[in-house]
């Protein structure tokens, strides 16, 4: 089996989930993990 | 199910560009793990600067970037019920707060460095932005330069002493600004632009191969100057974050670049803005002329009609426009946006003049406000 491409995300706020949403429509066969060091997400998008 | 794995609370604490990983502390079991990638995108965002002065660590002292500081703050205001605070900074989010503390009864004082809040706007601006804080019971305290704050036993800020007095406070506000966070990439050898953010290509990709940038932690190209400038606004950051996702997911999106618009609110008036002002037009040699009119937001005859003040700041040889700042008590944040387009498209305020807008006595007069300023401007081109 093929491995999957990783992609990585270092923050969660506007253009993280950004990147993360917009990178899994162009190709949804990535692997998408996105790191945020606070307790929210998408605080300030 | 949009199958994206979302780690909160872990934060990132090296790139190792070489092996392809970062090193990340899960901060709710305090172990660190290193993860691989493919690609990588820098989203590390901004976080609020902090004055460095004696007791600037005490406890009531906060400042506001995240969901988290907000939610501080309310508890603090919900538990100590504070008299008297202190904003320092005269940006957005010292002003959107201050509306915020008075809706808490709480007596506000506004300190600036500057003689006017909202100091990188046009002075006419700032001016009403004053008269409108103090109409609502802001104390405006310009000049003063920060030197320490006194604390009682319990580590909390009793008073705030200035180069000119020491004033008593319940809580502060520390709004000064923000500074990119950039240190891992830096340590990774990610290249900085001149702001101290990140340097990036219209692609949002970083010096380094399969590393993309976007957000608050990384520049953005100004379309009038055609400069890359830190420009920390969070619909920049979603426009850069689609295009570094994309391309991350091996597409070819480009980000051409902002002209830096803006709009705030603060008490009953709105406030907007996009491209450059003034100065700083000319700081990149442009030959600058303004306009200034103050017009109505409706056919006067309408009830409500509100007063509005527009600037336009222009190249006097082109007329071209460079800029725009708008504050009023109706339609100007949504007015704005014509400008907006009008800086990105590099019209002439003579074209501008000539626009066909919608008009009907509800919304404007039969000649739109910025019909009125550009048609003033067009009169001082030198051609």
């Amino acid at each position: 089996m093929l491995k999957k491409e990783k992609l990585v995300i270092i923050g969660g706020s506007a253009a993280g989930p950004s990147a993360a949403a917009r990178a899994k429509r162009v190709n949804p066969d990535l692997e998408v993990t996105m790191f945020e060091q606070g307790r929210f997400v998408s605080y300030g998008s | 199910m949009q199958d994206i794995d979302v780690k909160t609370e872990h934060r990132v604490t090296k790139i190792d560009s070489k092996e392809k990983r970062i090193e990340v502390v899960n901060l709710s079991k305090s172990e660190t793990q290193w993860f691989s990638y493919d690609k990588l995108i820098v989203a590390t965002g901004a976080r609020s600067r902090r004055l460095n002065i004696p007791g600037s660590n005490a406890k009531n002292i906060f400042t506001l970037k995240d969901l988290d500081d907000g939610i501080r703050i309310k508890n603090y205001i919900d538990e100590k019920r504070p008299k008297r605070v202190a904003i320092l900074g005269g940006g957005f989010i010292a002003l959107e707060m201050c509306e915020a503390f008075r809706l808490r009864n709480c007596e506000t004082f506004l300190f600036c460095r500057r003689d006017l809040p909202a100091g990188n706007l046009e002075r006419e601006i700032s001016e009403k932005i004053l008269k409108e804080l103090e109409e609502n019971g802001i104390h405006f305290l310009a000049h003063h330069e920060p030197a320490a704050f006194k604390m009682n036993s319990n580590g909390e800020a009793i008073s705030f002493e200035t180069n000119k007095a020491e004033y008593p406070v319940d809580m502060v506000l520390m709004a000064i600004g923000v500074i990119p966070n950039v240190e891992i990439a830096k340590e990774a050898g990610i290249e900085l632009g001149k702001t101290g953010a990140i340097r990036t290509d219209t692609a949002q990709r970083t010096n380094l191969t399969d590393i993309y940038s976007a957000g608050d932690c990384s520049e953005v190209f100004n379309l009038v100057s055609q400069d890359w400038v830190h420009t920390p606004l969070g619909d920049i950051a979603n426009k850069q974050g689609r295009v570094a996702g994309e391309n991350a997911a091996g597409g070819k999106a480009t980000f051409s670049g902002a002209v830096g618009s803006a709009a705030f609110k603060v008490f009953e008036l709105e406030v907007a803005f996009t491209g450059l002002g003034t100065q700083t037009a000319r700081g990149y040699g442009f030959d600058v002329d303004s306009q200034i009119i103050e017009a109505e937001s409706k056919v006067g005859y309408m009830p409500g009609s509100k007063w509005m003040l527009i600037k336009l700041i222009f190249d006097r040889r082109s007329g071209r426009l460079l800029g725009a700042q708008m504050v009023g008590k109706e339609g100007v944040a949504r007015r704005i946006n014509a400008l907006a387009v009008a800086v990105h498209q590099k019209m002439s305020v003579d074209e501008i003049a000539r626009l066909d807008f919608a008009y009907a006595p509800p919304f404007s007069a039969p000649l739109d406000p910025i019909l009125i300023a550009a048609e003033q401007a067009a009169k001082k081109i030198v051609r």
